[in-house]
């Protein structure tokens, strides 16, 4: 026997473009055959080598070829060129309770999904027990299922599926079923069978759960595999390439403010102008990245010389809570006499301790004394912050902090 | 084809299950309407032809004439055909979110609905005896309609499969089918005798001759209504061709399944 659960060699799939499709006889006769339908390729030379016992992830934008593949190994598609060899049952968390007959009771639908996925009816009535005290229905199982809430369905649906006892169990974006406690147990489950030697290929964009999950992630984009490894290597250029492709899309364009703001305002020296994010390379940034260091640039026009202004950018969180307030004054940062003219003033956040989220930015600036405001501007910029390593992780800010065990 | 389908037994009967639970699940007189739409049929088709056109059946066995009990031993066997086909057609697309989603092989569905629906035609076959009983009409000959029947059967299915495929790719195939259906059921010796068409005209008469189902309805009527003998051979022709056409069914229907996920 081999030591690999499901082995795909070059494997492709091609579709016919939809619209393209003869789906009627008479769009056959009308039209005939027409010009060849147009193709596009889901999946292309896919090669992977899933270890036995091993949780394998697959992770990619939608439309990458993730579920497709899935369905190839699921044996629901034919792959149009190449070839994937499985051994043992394999089953498929694909959509959770497909088999489910409305009409029939919750016990009777164990019964039918277990026999489509391919389990002997003796033992079936094996475990049909633990498929019940698992989904927590015990109580409703039965009743019809179309009585059943959406979530008593797919806890049913999870139930049955994780106890066919599958040699290779796909799951596919389906871990975030049923409340806390009832996730908790899935994922208890699927440790035990891969504890049990079961292979599991998940596909996920819960980044984080992935890498704490898998052995091993592979990354598709259009169809081609990226990057096969360690989760958090692929995860990590997985995330650098969807965080510059959004810079690209839409880099944030400079906040400019408008002329009216100042109007019959403030009588004052120095007036904000523009803030803007950058990398440190200075390339202007639609959002900042968690961990990685990222510049504001404050354009300023000073229409008289200022003796040390103080220069106060407070970052709010999208839910409310004042985040924190960044002040040259406290830093101890002066910069005693600024001349008049156009500055910019660049603020580095080193290692952006934000957490993923979006943030509001407000600047204040003060004369030296700290009484007197010279010029405020609320809601200058919002920016978003993405996570860097898949990691969401909790609150607003990450501390830089040491650990140490004495 | 056999040994495939002695392996996928487990699951057909699941499917047969299912369909049998829910059948009339939420209905409150249940199987009972299954008899009732023949039955109402059987009356006004009785009453229009016999009366109205003046539709004169042949002889029975026991030397006297009924119309109704004539239709309906023509009737039973025509819903047994149609029966299958006009399930049989639908099946693939009403299970097609569980095609598209799980592997398994696309006929078990199918054939399980149509056990199902060889319920209904057992009911009304039980209701066809009580009828022949009670009219006195009743002959060793009988035995003859149980091999008909079942190649009627095979039959149907082997058509039914075929239509049941082409229908999850073109749509429109069940609504071709149920038209040409309609037009078949006429060209079918079950509202007249085949002495009828004979008398009015010879072209038309070799219409209906052609019609294979024309074959098998004639061999009912003569094995339960005349209760004359059917030839040996005829009713090994009927059932062995039957089952042919069940065999064609099914290798073109597993040969163009293979894709069913991404047809539906």
């Amino acid at each position: 026997m081999s030591d690999y659960a499901v082995e795909s060699t070059n494997v492709g799939k091609r579709f016919m473009r939809s619209s393209e499709r003869r789906n009627s006889i008479k769009e056959r006769i009308v039209r005939g055959q027409g010009k060849r339908a147009e193709e596009f390729w889901a999946v292309k030379d896919v090669s992977l080598k899933i270890p036995r016992g091993s949780v394998y992830g697959l992770i990619g934008h939608n439309g990458s070829g993730k579920s497709t593949l899935l369905k190839m190994i699921g044996g629901i598609y034919r792959p149009t060129e190449g070839t994937i060899a499985s051994q043992g049952r394999i089953a498929s968390l694909i959509e959770l309770g497909a088999g489910f007959h409305p009409e029939m009771t919750g016990r009777e639908n164990i019964g039918l999904n277990g026999s489509i996925l391919g389990l002997p009816r003796k033992e079936i009535a094996e475990v049909t027990d633990e498929i019940i005290d698992f989904s927590g229905l015990r109580e409703f199982i039965d009743d019809p299922v179309k009585h059943y809430s959406s979530g008593m369905y797919v806890r049913l649906g999870f139930a049955v599926a994780v106890h066919m006892k599958p040699d290779v169990l796909l799951v596919d974006e389906v871990l975030a079923v049923g409340d806390e406690e009832f996730q908790r147990k899935c994922f208890d489950h699927l440790y035990s069978l891969r504890k049990a030697g079961k292979t599991i290929i998940v596909v996920s964009h819960g980044l984080g759960q992935l890498e704490a999950l898998c052995d091993e992630v592979a990354w598709l984009e259009r169809g081609s595999l990226q990057e096969i490894g360690e989760p958090t290597d692929v995860v990590a250029s997985y995330l650098k390439r969807v965080n510059a492709e959004e810079s690209a899309r839409n880099p944030l364009a400079e906040a400019k403010r408008e002329e009216q703001d100042h109007e019959g305002g403030l009588q004052s020296a120095l007036r904000l102008k523009s803030v803007q994010l950058t990398s440190t390379e200075g390339n202007v940034l639609n959002h900042a990245e968690t961990g990685t260091t990222f510049t504001f640039k404050i354009g300023v026009t000073l229409y008289d010389t200022v003796l040390g202004p103080n220069i106060r950018v407070a970052l709010q969180h999208e839910s409310g809570p004042l985040v924190t307030m960044i002040s040259n004054h406290r830093l101890g940062f002066d910069f005693s006499y600024v001349p008049a003219g156009e500055h910019t003033v660049e603020i580095d956040l080193l290692d952006n301790p934000l957490l993923p989220g979006r943030y509001r930015v407000h600047v204040d600036v003060f004369d030296h004394t700290g009484a007197k405001l010279l010029d405020s501007w609320n809601e200058a910029a919002e920016f978003p912050v993405r996570s860097g390593s898949g990691e969401i992780g909790q609150g607003f800010v990450q501390l830089p902090a040491e650990y140490r065990m004495n | 084809m056999l040994k495939e389908l002695k392996k996928q037994h487990a699951l057909i009967w699941a499917f047969a299950n299912r369909d049998f639970a829910t059948r009339y699940r939420s209905s409150v007189l249940g199987w009972a309407w299954s008899l009732v739409q023949p039955l109402a049929t059987l009356a006004i088709f009785a009453a229009v032809f016999s009366i109205v056109f003046r539709v004169q059946a042949p002889v029975m066995g026991n030397g006297k004439t009924s119309y109704a009990a004539f239709l309906f031993t023509g009737m039973v066997t025509w819903n047994l055909f149609s029966g299958l086909i006009n399930l049989s057609i639908t099946q693939l697309k009403s299970n097609g979110e569980l095609l598209k989603k799980v592997q398994f092989p696309a006929y078990t569905p199918v054939l399980g609905a149509s056990i199902v629906q060889l319920i209904q035609v057992a009911l009304e076959i039980v209701v066809l005896l009580g009828m022949f009983l009670i009219l006195g009409n009743i002959g060793v000959t009988w035995l003859m309609a149980i091999p008909i029947l079942i190649g009627t059967a095979f039959f149907a299915q082997g058509i039914g499969l075929m239509l049941s495929i082409m229908n999850a790719r073109f749509g429109d195939v069940m609504y071709i089918v149920s038209v040409l259906l309609g037009a078949l059921y006429f060209l079918t010796p079950v509202l007249y005798p085949m002495s009828l068409v004979e008398t009015h005209s010879s072209a038309l008469a070799w219409v209906v001759k052609l019609n294979p189902m024309s074959w098998y309805v004639q061999a009912m009527h003569d094995s339960m209504y005349t209760l004359t003998a059917v030839s040996f051979l005829e009713v090994a022709a009927l059932l062995v061709g039957g089952l042919l056409v069940f065999w064609a069914g099914f290798v073109i229907f597993n040969r163009y399944s293979e894709d069913i996920g991404e047809m539906l």
